[in-house]
């Protein structure tokens, strides 16, 4: 069994011609359905508003309304029929401040120019098997600037909001509960009780026994 | 350990998780290796004459570079090193797309080149007026593929112009301006 992207529609948004007849054709050739173009940013969201794609494929670098002021307001504006839509920032730059700039705006995935077929799909591949989930924030809305947890990810979680989250709690109570337990392990190797006056020569033990928890 | 209670609070967020309808769409499988191969032949086979968009990007370029050259002391100089950056971006994008990875390489450097300066000092644009008629000679004699052993040494002949740069003038690097 294999993908079947007959029933998909992206939209293409490049003002280089043949670039843009490059990738509409490279898209065809993966089996999609309908590729929809446009030559700037202002035709793009126009016509995202008019068909509302599955995907959309957006050159940085463009005239009047370039790819990342597109991107936002795929992202933020009234009309937009789905904020949600995967959007793929294809440039040249490759710079990470430039990455940042772009993922900053709510591209979900970014393309580096030159590319070939591969790296186009691998990018699609992304967004279907491995989607972002979004943030909205005081100043940000968009795709996760993480990508989607993994389920064998043992670790913590940063963010206030991931406190929420089982995982993240579980991980917080076992750590907090390891280290109560190493606590009063101390305190009973050294004869001491809840409040006394600590007394390191009291310790068989020197600071190298102890595990930081 | 001050500094930690002297951050800011976190801002809260809410995490959104939008229905996946494109995977519903789309199934499950990837593509077949020989859809690949096909789309990847489609790429190396297009026949687009990248000269006359190769043209008109080093135009863009060159306008950038007499733009730095012309311009007075209260000019931004980050817009005009933008205004030679951008050309140069596309030459790098669009060069390696239309079979002229060489062009893509030398472009590179000068993004790396631009991206890295604080001010287009004269000599500095020297160096992109270098870059600028390297690229041209590249197009112009149609110098398709990596260029072999000329295309190296043209790299690196670049490359090393840039690298004396730095040595010469440290002070104009936007990382050394910035530091503590």
């Amino acid at each position: 069994m294999s993908y079947d992207f007959h029933s998909i529609s992206i939209e293409v948004v490049e003002d280089n011609l043949p670039m843009l007849e490059l990738a509409k054709s490279l898209l065809l050739t993966f089996g999609v359905g309908n590729v929809i173009t446009a030559r700037d940013g202002e035709e793009g969201f126009r016509k995202f508003c008019e068909s509302n794609p599955d995907i959309v494929l957006v050159d940085w670098m463009m005239k009047p309304m370039d790819g990342i002021s597109l991107t936002r307001l795929i992202r933020t504006h009234v009309s937009s029929p789905n904020q949600y839509v995967p959007v793929i920032l294809m440039t040249g730059f490759s710079q990470k401040r430039r990455v940042i700039q772009a993922r900053d705006s709510g591209v979900t995935e970014f393309l580096v120019k030159p590319f070939n077929a591969r790296d186009l799909y691998r990018r699609i591949y992304q967004i279907i098997e491995r989607p972002r989930q979004f943030v909205r924030s005081e100043d940000f809305f968009g795709p996760d600037r993480r990508r989607t947890r993994r389920d064998d990810y043992q670790g913590p979680f940063r963010r206030e909001g991931d406190f929420m989250n089982p995982e993240t709690a579980r991980f917080r109570l076992e750590e907090r509960r390891q280290a109560q337990t190493k606590a009063e392990e101390i305190l009973t190797n050294a004869g001491l009780k809840k409040g006394d006056k600590f007394d390191e020569s009291l310790l068989s033990y020197g600071p190298d026994d102890i595990d930081m928890v | 350990m001050i500094d930690h209670y002297n951050q800011k609070p976190r801002r809260k967020a809410e995490f959104i998780r939008p229905p996946n309808t494109l995977k519903r769409k789309v199934g499950s499988g990837g593509l077949s290796e020989e859809l690949l191969n096909k789309a990847e032949a489609l790429l190396e086979n297009n026949a687009v004459d990248f000269r006359p968009l190769g043209e008109m990007y080093l135009e863009g370029l060159k306008r950038g570079i007499d733009a730095a050259r012309a311009a007075s002391d209260k000019a931004d100089p980050e817009e005009l090193i933008a205004g030679m950056l951008y050309p140069g971006m596309q030459l790098k994008a669009n060069g390696g797309m239309f079979h002229y990875p060489l062009v893509t390489s030398l472009a590179d450097h000068l993004i790396q080149f631009l991206e890295v300066i604080a001010e287009p000092d004269a000599h500095a644009v020297e160096i992109v007026e270098g870059f600028h008629t390297t690229i041209r000679a590249v197009i112009l004699g149609q110098v398709k593929g990596d260029g072999g052993r000329y295309g190296a040494e043209l790299v690196t002949a670049l490359e090393d112009a840039c690298y004396r740069y730095f040595e010469k003038y440290p002070e104009n690097i936007e990382a050394s301006r910035n530091a503590p």
